[in-house]
């Protein structure tokens, strides 16, 4: 073991192609957007809460859901990070993400938020702090994807 | 039952010299020559290992040590995936079915040429994916959310990890030795606001590994006496914990819940003045700000004020003596690294960074989206 050796590295690749099943509550909850642009929450009869995005069952209460029912249009921002800079893979910044509460739900839902001037970061920040009402804003031609509609402020 | 042995391997950006079965081995043998103990006495192995994709290998693990023949056993809950091991092998010794629990934990990202994409995918593929929600995104959420509700401040984030940069000086086994003062830190650039790149945790690797005794197999060995261990898991679903009477996201109910059973079987009544050493899973800033009311230190809107406290008052528990996970984050491994540091205090045997006439300690772990928290007191008191 005194003989120097040289240490190997073998290169690797991981690139996976994947088709992933939403199930019966995400695929009715993506069909209410594409086909009504309407963002639909499912109550736990036992909590009461309506939870948004709609989903099958409440995991705090192990409860089936039961009623659904639109929630928003418009919502309150509950916290937000400004993406400013860039990883590989992952959409260009600068991005705003955020959490928000829409009118009628009982939990807050991810979305990016558009339309905020962020040149002066601190200031879009400090915006951002206040809880600004925000508006859930459909593209075009909605896909059935939780991308078929973002944040504006309202 | 105590902890009588600890190995760990260095933490660096990637261990060249080493395969991922050398990284485990390393830490492993280390760990049993400090117990003083063979491979024969060992019952039951325990191997956390988080994302298989960081590595970029399936079942990491797979050429280290089964030739031994015993249980095995792997555990996954993300960044928590330390502390879980660890929790699965005391429950091994604690119900009688080992004496002696080897635990190991791995972390190999630095194979891996991004981290931030891989971690994209521990997120929902059905709601989330499509966002940028990464390790850093989801600090960054919480920092904010920290700010608004009580009133933490772009440079309380920086001086918390100005503490750990600096404690981190003392600790030969940590990856990141720079002293960055907190103006350094609020120099360096904007990954996310409010986070900025030097309080954001490196991309570290390295192996940890612990032997825990049952108290009739510790013998006469030093040993860091588990006094309490208790695990929590809570809703994954980040946006469901906004709403919630008993706290929001950011009060880390699962956190609050495994502090509560470990103090109780610990005695502990007054985290301020029952312990000598904090060893935080805290990747950012903001994830310490979480734990003091969580760990009972503070009551939730006095948090900002606790960061002048813990700085300056010699009376409370020295606070990531190790430097933490802001200078050392070997992700799978990480949560258990504070289990060890903790043991190794309470043993005597820290080293440059001991804490004087340290007693008791407490280590945290936090997983996933937070929905999992472990909390272990370790102290050097023997049972009667």
């Amino acid at each position: 073991m005194s003989e120097p050796i040289e240490l190997i590295t073998i290169p690797g690749n991981w690139n996976f192609d994947y088709t992933y099943f939403a199930g019966h509550a995400a695929s009715r909850f993506f069909a209410a957007l594409k086909d009504s642009r309407q963002i639909m929450g499912a109550q736990c009869p036992a909590c009461h809460r309506i939870l948004v995005p709609a989903r099958s069952f409440c995991d705090a209460c192990f409860k089936r859901t039961g009623d659904w029912r639109p929630v928003g249009p418009e919502g309150t921002l509950e916290t937000f990070t400004i993406i400013t800079a860039a990883f590989p893979g992952l959409p260009e910044p600068p991005i705003v993400m955020a959490y928000a509460t829409m009118d009628g739900a009982d939990t807050a839902l991810v979305n990016v938020l558009h339309g905020l001037d962020l040149t002066d970061l601190a200031a879009a920040a400090a915006r951002l702090q206040l809880q600004p009402r925000i508006r859930a804003q459909f593209i075009d031609k909605p896909q059935g994807r939780i991308t078929d509609f973002s944040f504006v402020l309202a | 039952m105590a902890i009588v042995g600890v190995g760990q391997t260095s933490y660096k950006r990637a261990h060249t010299e080493l395969s991922s079965a050398d990284m485990i081995w390393t830490a492993a043998e280390l760990a049993l020559e400090d117990a003083g103990m063979g491979v024969d006495a060992v019952d039951v192995i325990v191997m956390g290992v988080a994302p298989d994709a960081l590595a970029g290998e399936n079942g990491v693990e797979k050429t280290a040590i089964f030739g031994a023949g015993k249980p095995y056993v792997r555990v996954n809950t993300g960044g928590v995936t330390g502390s879980s091991a660890a929790f699965a092998g005391a429950s091994y010794v604690g119900s009688g079915r080992a004496k002696v629990a080897l635990v190991i934990s791995l972390e190999r990202m630095g194979q891996a040429t991004t981290s931030q994409q891989v971690f994209n995918t521990i997120f929902d593929p059905v709601y989330e994916k499509d966002f940028p929600l990464t390790t850093i995104t989801m600090a960054a959420l919480r920092a904010s959310l920290l700010m608004r509700v009580y009133g933490y401040s772009e440079r309380d984030w920086a001086l918390i990890a100005a503490r750990n940069y600096r404690n981190a000086l003392r600790n030969p086994l940590a990856h990141i030795h720079k002293d960055l003062s907190a103006d350094d830190i609020l120099a360096s650039p904007m990954l996310a606001w409010p986070i900025h790149r030097f309080e954001a945790c490196p991309m570290s690797e390295g192996a940890c590994a612990l032997v825990i005794a049952a108290q009739s197999a510790v013998g006469d060995r030093t040993g860091a006496w588990v006094q309490g261990i208790a695990s929590t898991s809570d809703s994954y679903a980040m946006g469901d914990r906004f709403h919630r009477p008993e706290g929001t996201l950011v009060d880390l109910l699962s956190l609050r819940r495994s502090a509560e059973r470990a103090y109780a079987d610990a005695g502990i009544t007054d985290a301020r003045t029952d312990l000598d050493v904090v060893e935080l899973y805290s990747p950012f800033s903001s994830a310490e700000a979480m734990t003091y009311p969580a760990l009972g230190f503070c009551e939730p809107q006095h948090g900002p004020r606790f960061i002048q406290e813990q700085l300056t008052d010699a009376s409370l528990p020295v606070f990531n003596p190790s430097g933490g996970p802001q200078a050392a984050n070997p992700v799978s491994a990480t949560a258990m690294v504070r289990i060890a540091e903790s043991a190794l205090q309470v043993r005597g045997m820290a080293g440059e960074h001991q804490v004087p006439e340290a007693r008791r300690a407490v280590a945290t772990g936090q997983g996933g989206a937070t929905q999992f928290s472990t909390v272990c007191i370790l102290g050097a008191e023997r049972p009667e």
